[in-house]
């Protein structure tokens, strides 16, 4: 149990560095991140549903410079614990709530440690205008660490709140209204996202190619 | 490849570690830097001096391509090129290696690889997939980290021709095609995927929400964030069905 719990820990503050600053390896997108998760508690099935809902609302998001955008990792991760030992189709839809939630404190957070790491350079302004590279390695190092503790924080908050609200999750066939719910709104996230990132050339004519053939795929199979 | 610059591509795999409003990505570049600018050390302390400072001033990019900006300015350090120029070559590369790493990785790029998995895991390769997935994309990124930091290092204050000439500015709209059909491809399959054990009730509610969510981003453009409309969506469905028998 520690040792799981331990596990997921450092997963999901790994998958919170790599968002921003190491590895930038796709680790943070929800479908490796839950994939990851379902691979360390045994459900791989509950890990690669929640994993392709998630990502979908991930489609809309480009994480570029200094704009502001959620941060799905420590959440995508304990929204699988959340979601375990029951119907996934009772349970992706809440979990996913829970799992949008945390990635809008995620995006607080980035805010937070930008700002921790500009006071850090503030405080080593006399030794980078003299070029000290030990001063530069030692806000560089810092400024990791920092981020390592914000994931780290934010994965173990996750996971203690999951394993709080686990037992007393609402089941029964109703709640499969609430999944149905989040895969509509994670369709209109990918697509949205998609129609933006197209414009109005070549792209958009390649996504409509690409949604019909989709379309047709899914009538048939 | 010398140690140097093995050190220098593998500090660049965290040269966003402490963005900051001020500098962005400058002391990520300075720390990478360092380990590039060690035979100037002996060589011209008082341009070493220089070059540190230098290398840890405001930078921005695509974490990516910074590599490409890195070697150049070195390169140009050694090369003697005055510090001016270097600042202004520094400013110079920021905002095409930032753009053309937006539109090939994030718009390309990534959405394709996530795509791609989507369609593997839909197709029930599972787990598989996500392997072969990560080992792309991680073999893409320091395959295009190597190709850049090399780039950098041969060009010096010339990279600007170099980037020009190179295979990036035309791969950026044909990953974007790509990625376009891919995603295209991959939302129906991932919708049918978790909706096909629920009957056509379910698909009928997810139907609306995702009416509701394109009709909420034609009315309220940017500000109706795809979590934004997710909480709303997920939480009202809650309510309902909580309210039901």
């Amino acid at each position: 149990m520690a040792a799981t719990f331990a596990l997921l820990s450092g997963w999901g503050a790994l998958t919170g560095m790599d968002l921003v600053t190491f590895p930038q390896a796709l680790l943070s997108r929800p479908l490796i991140a839950c994939a990851g998760a379902g691979v360390i508690i045994g459900d791989v099935e509950t890990g690669l549903r929640m994993g392709v809902l998630l990502e979908l609302f991930a489609l809309d998001v480009l994480p570029v410079g200094a704009s502001r955008y959620p941060d799905y990792g420590p959440g995508a991760v304990a929204a699988v614990v959340l979601a375990s030992g029951g119907p996934w189709v009772e349970r992706l839809g809440l979990a996913a709530l829970f799992a949008l939630s945390l990635a809008v404190v995620g995006g607080w957070s980035l805010l937070w440690l930008r700002g921790v790491n500009g006071r850090m350079v503030q405080q080593a302004a006399a030794g980078l205008a003299a070029g000290d590279p030990g001063t530069i390695a030692r806000v560089q190092h810092r400024g990791l660490g920092a981020d390592l503790v914000r994931s780290l924080g934010l994965t173990v908050a996750a996971l203690l709140l999951a394993r709080a609200l686990h037992p007393v999750l609402p089941g029964g066939p109703r709640f499969a209204l609430v999944t149905a719910a989040a895969v509509g709104a994670g369709v209109a996230a990918a697509a949205g996202g998609a129609i933006r990132a197209a414009g109005r050339g070549a792209r958009l004519r390649w996504l409509v190619v690409g949604t019909g053939i989709g379309l047709i795929a899914a009538v048939l199979t | 490849m010398t140690a140097g610059f093995l050190r220098a591509l593998w500090r660049l795999t965290s040269v966003q570690g402490a963005w900051n409003y001020e500098r962005m990505t400058g002391i990520g570049m300075g720390h990478a830097a360092q380990p590039l600018l060690e035979d100037l050390k002996s060589a011209d302390p008082a341009r070493y001096a220089e070059a540190t400072v230098r290398s840890a001033e405001y930078f921005n990019s695509h974490p990516y391509l910074a590599g490409l900006a890195l070697g150049a300015l070195v390169r140009a350090e050694y090369d003697l090129v005055p510090g001016a120029q270097i600042t202004r070559l520094r400013a110079a590369l920021t905002s095409p290696l930032g753009a053309l790493g937006d539109l090939f990785f994030w718009a390309g790029i990534v959405p394709t690889a996530t795509g791609l998995g989507i369609l593997g895991v839909v197709a029930g390769w599972g787990l598989w997939t996500i392997a072969v997935v990560l080992l792309l994309y991680g073999g893409l990124r320091i395959a295009t980290g190597i190709w850049a930091l090399r780039t950098g290092l041969a060009s010096g204050a010339r990279v600007g021709a170099a980037i020009g000439d190179s295979w990036l500015p035309g791969a950026a709209t044909p990953a974007g095609l790509v990625a376009g059909l891919v995603v295209g491809l991959a939302v129906p399959l991932a919708a049918d995927w978790l909706l096909d054990p629920q009957g056509l009730g379910a698909v009928g509610v997810a139907v609306l929400t995702l009416l509701a969510g394109l009709g909420a981003a034609w009315r309220f453009g940017p500000r109706m964030t795809a979590v934004k409309f997710g909480l709303i969506a997920i939480g009202l469905a809650l309510i309902l069905a909580w309210g039901l028998p």
